[in-house]
């Protein structure tokens, strides 16, 4: 028997039961993502980030309208990154849009949150002109506030947005040593790199002696280009260092120049031969490179003395980088007199990965070196190529923890040095540096985001004109012909058949 | 499950006997190669391989395209006495919805087919992201199977197609639209609620390639309580006092 009361109760219960799911589902809830670059997963290390996330953080995206679309799609992306930043933190990261073009007073409250615009072209009217736009944004946990100035369209958002947050809510900076007393260089001599590093990190420098061994608090030690002779004891505290898991980075002067005598001389700190120790060897040459740096030399020009530039091949440029979270982004790193590193691998579980080599115009040369500014250099000097000069290694290095190591075969690329003799440096040179102690430092995998960028998806750019309306009109016509063309068919065929009905003698 | 399957069939192909589908076919294709390949933000304006301005105008074609196919499917059974006849037959109500909620589907399912070109042209002029196209049609699916059962609870309450469409076109609006207005001007949990509601922001999740049980289950929330009223008002002949 159907009442209306039964049939009410039917659908209130069905009702009930779909509130219920998707009450539920919103609780529970997993998903996939089909795009081919992952671009809507957040690695484990956002995630461990936001979890930590207990206040509320404040995103505001200061994002120019009306861009050309490449542009405008940087700013949809970042969007989305951050809804599922949003979603991930439990609500705790708030975001807002704002167009810093309308209004003179929000576009000075950009620039003064450390916003940089730049200048693009936009077409307006058949017409290129510049505009200035705004891509960037400003995170904020309480009274704590970090600028991303600029969003690269198609670079790594996700690295961006997660090592600010980081940024923000590290309660504790990890701390980095610096070894002293072999000669190396002192903090001072570091001023690009620590301004770098101090955003976050606190550098402490550390000196051994009998009864003291590298603090605990320090899990990466830095060693730049030491000159003396190094005792057997400090070697000892360095394998203890590393096998309890301490990240170690290695920038050796095997060799160096002495423009006195103009001699290649070797530089005498043992530490060649304890790397060999673990399947590293920093061999005792000196790299030439048919892209490199020059040196002033004074020559007599009838009258006048000039300082000439001259190349020399000793001071190799390093431009060949291979995919690595420490390499990204890098253009060119001067290594001033470098030595070759070859790798041995005694243990499959250990990872070793060339960071940087010379170019396809390279070559060694070996001690006893005389430099020899005249010369001519052909390219039958120059009848290597590939050679590392920078490794990464990650595994059982020593003993039984994991751990990680860099090893740069040049210790002054990244030093400054001091007072008068201070110079400015390439900014690459110091962010292959900043970007090694990064690696090493992190736990989390953030680092591994800075490879992780948006694939970009391009037409085809060399498309002709006629192709492309040709493509266009071609897609739009085809299918509504099919089907029109279909319909003709099926009525004719339907008439055919009612004709045939209509002339048979039904008798 | 074969009575469904017939009544589909039969609804299929009466869809193609008529000029109805032929009408909304060419429509619908016509809208949506207009604004994909030849204005506004097409293909060849934004320069990238991707089905986006597709799916975006399609959400819209569609939300006016169902409610047409939908609109007379139960009214005009109710307005000529069909509906009283199906008594008679070894025929459940809810095997009479399912069966023309199917044939809706199998349409739209032609009408999505009918834009592979698209995807075969773009794919060819540029690396396009496979995955998120796929997911793209999917999610129009999910959409398409929540409209239709809009569309025919309203067919089911009225004898006036055209008062069934206007009825499917005004819940649509509250899907589309308001709820999505109704959550930026709120905070806190109204917002959430109606966040939730808004069809769009399910859609646009789905059409960018992530597939979220969230998204899914919502479609098929929202399809099944707009198929269970169709046949609870369906069921009301029945009743015996």
């Amino acid at each position: 028997m159907l009442t209306k009361r039964k049939i009410q109760t039917t659908l209130f219960l069905a009702v009930a039961i779909i509130i219920l799911i998707n009450v539920l589902s919103s609780r529970y809830s997993f998903r996939i993502d089909l795009t081919e670059d992952q671009r809507y997963s957040l690695s484990d290390a956002t995630k461990d980030i936001l979890k930590n996330l207990d206040e509320p953080l404040t995103v505001t995206s200061y994002f120019s309208e009306d861009l050309p679309p490449d542009i405008e799609k940087v700013r949809q992306d970042f969007k989305d990154l951050l809804i599922e930043y949003s979603n991930r933190s439990n609500g705790n990261v708030v975001y807002e849009f704002i167009n810093p073009n309308e209004d003179q007073e929000v576009e000075m409250k950009a620039q003064q949150a450390g916003i940089s615009p730049i200048m693009i072209n936009v077409r307006d009217k058949d017409q290129v002109k510049q505009q200035k736009a705004y891509l960037g944004a400003l995170l904020q946990l309480g009274e704590n506030k970090e600028p991303i100035p600029f969003i690269q369209p198609g670079a790594a958002m996700e690295y961006a947005l997660s090592s600010g947050i980081k940024k923000l809510s590290a309660k504790e900076k990890p701390v980095v040593g610096f070894l002293q007393g072999h000669g190396e260089p002192s903090l001072d001599q570091l001023i690009q790199l620590r301004q770098q590093l101090n955003v976050m990190y606190e550098e402490r420098t550390v000196t051994l002696t009998d009864s003291t061994n590298i603090p605990f608090e320090i899990k990466t030690l830095v060693v730049i280009a030491p000159t003396d002779s190094i005792v057997e004891r400090d070697f000892i505290f360095l394998d203890e260092f590393l096998s309890r898991g301490g990240r170690l980075l290695l920038a050796i002067n095997n060799v160096k120049g002495n423009f006195q005598n103009a001699t290649g001389e070797l530089v005498n700190t043992g530490f060649s031969k304890w790397l060999s120790k673990y399947g590293i060897t920093i061999a005792d040459n000196f790299l030439v490179d048919a892209k490199c740096s020059s040196v002033m030399v004074q020559q007599n020009q009838g009258m006048f003395r000039m300082n000439i530039p001259v190349s020399f091949p000793y001071l190799p440029i390093i431009s060949k980088f291979n995919e690595h979270p420490i390499t990204k982004g890098l253009e060119a790193v001067l290594f001033p007199f470098a030595s070759s590193i070859t790798v041995t691998q005694k243990d499959t579980s250990i990872k070793f990965t060339t960071l940087a080599s010379s170019s396809d115009k390279s070559s060694l040369e070996t001690l006893p070196l005389f430099f020899d500014i005249q010369k001519q250099w052909g390219s039958q000097d120059f009848g290597m190529s590939n050679i590392p000069v920078a490794v990464a290694v990650e595994g059982k290095i020593a003993r039984n923890s994991y751990t990680k190591m860099v090893v740069f075969s040049d210790g002054d690329f990244a030093v400054n040095g001091e007072g008068q003799q201070a110079q400015q440096l390439q900014p690459d040179n110091v962010n292959l540096m900043t970007n090694a102690i990064d690696w090493l430092s992190d736990d989390t995998g953030l680092i591994e985001l800075r490879t992780k960028g948006v694939t970009a998806r391009p037409l085809d750019a060399q498309l002709e004109d006629s192709t492309k309306t040709l493509v266009k009109y071609a897609n739009f016509l085809i299918p509504i012909g099919a089907i029109i063309l279909f319909g003709f068919a099926r009525f004719q065929y339907k008439k055919k058949i009612r004709n045939i009905i209509k002339s048979t003698d039904y008798v | 499950m074969k009575p469904i399957w017939i009544i589909a069939k039969k609804e299929f192909r009466t869809f193609f006997d008529s000029l109805a589908a032929y009408i909304i076919l060419v429509v619908f294709l016509g809208l949506s190669g207009f604004f994909t390949w030849l204005y506004g933000s097409d293909i060849f304006f934004i320069g990238q391989a991707t089905l986006m301005p597709f799916f975006s105008v399609a959400y819209w074609t569609l939300f006016f395209f169902i409610p047409a196919l939908t609109m007379k499917m139960l009214a005009e059974e109710r307005k000529t006495g069909t509906l009283e006849l199906l008594l008679t037959k070894p025929i459940t109500d809810w095997q009479l919805i399912a069966g023309k909620f199917l044939s809706v589907m199998m349409l739209i399912s032609v009408a999505l087919l009918l834009t592979i070109p698209y995807y075969i042209s773009i794919s060819l002029l540029g690396p396009i992201d496979h995955g998120s196209v796929w997911s793209g049609y999917f999610g129009m699916l999910l959409m398409s199977a929540a409209f239709t059962s809009i569309g025919l609870f309203a067919s089911s309450i009225t004898n006036n197609q055209i008062v069934a469409f206007l009825i499917a076109l005004f819940i649509g609006v509250f899907f589309l639209i308001i709820f999505d207005v109704l959550s930026s001007s709120f905070t806190g949990t109204a917002a959430y609620f109606f966040n939730y509601l808004s069809l769009s922001t399910h859609y646009e999740s789905i059409s960018r390639g992530v597939i979220d049980s969230k998204d899914l289950v919502y479609f098929l929330s929202i399809t099944a309580i707009g198929l269970l009223s169709a046949d609870s008002v369906l069921s009301k002949r029945n009743i015996v006092e």
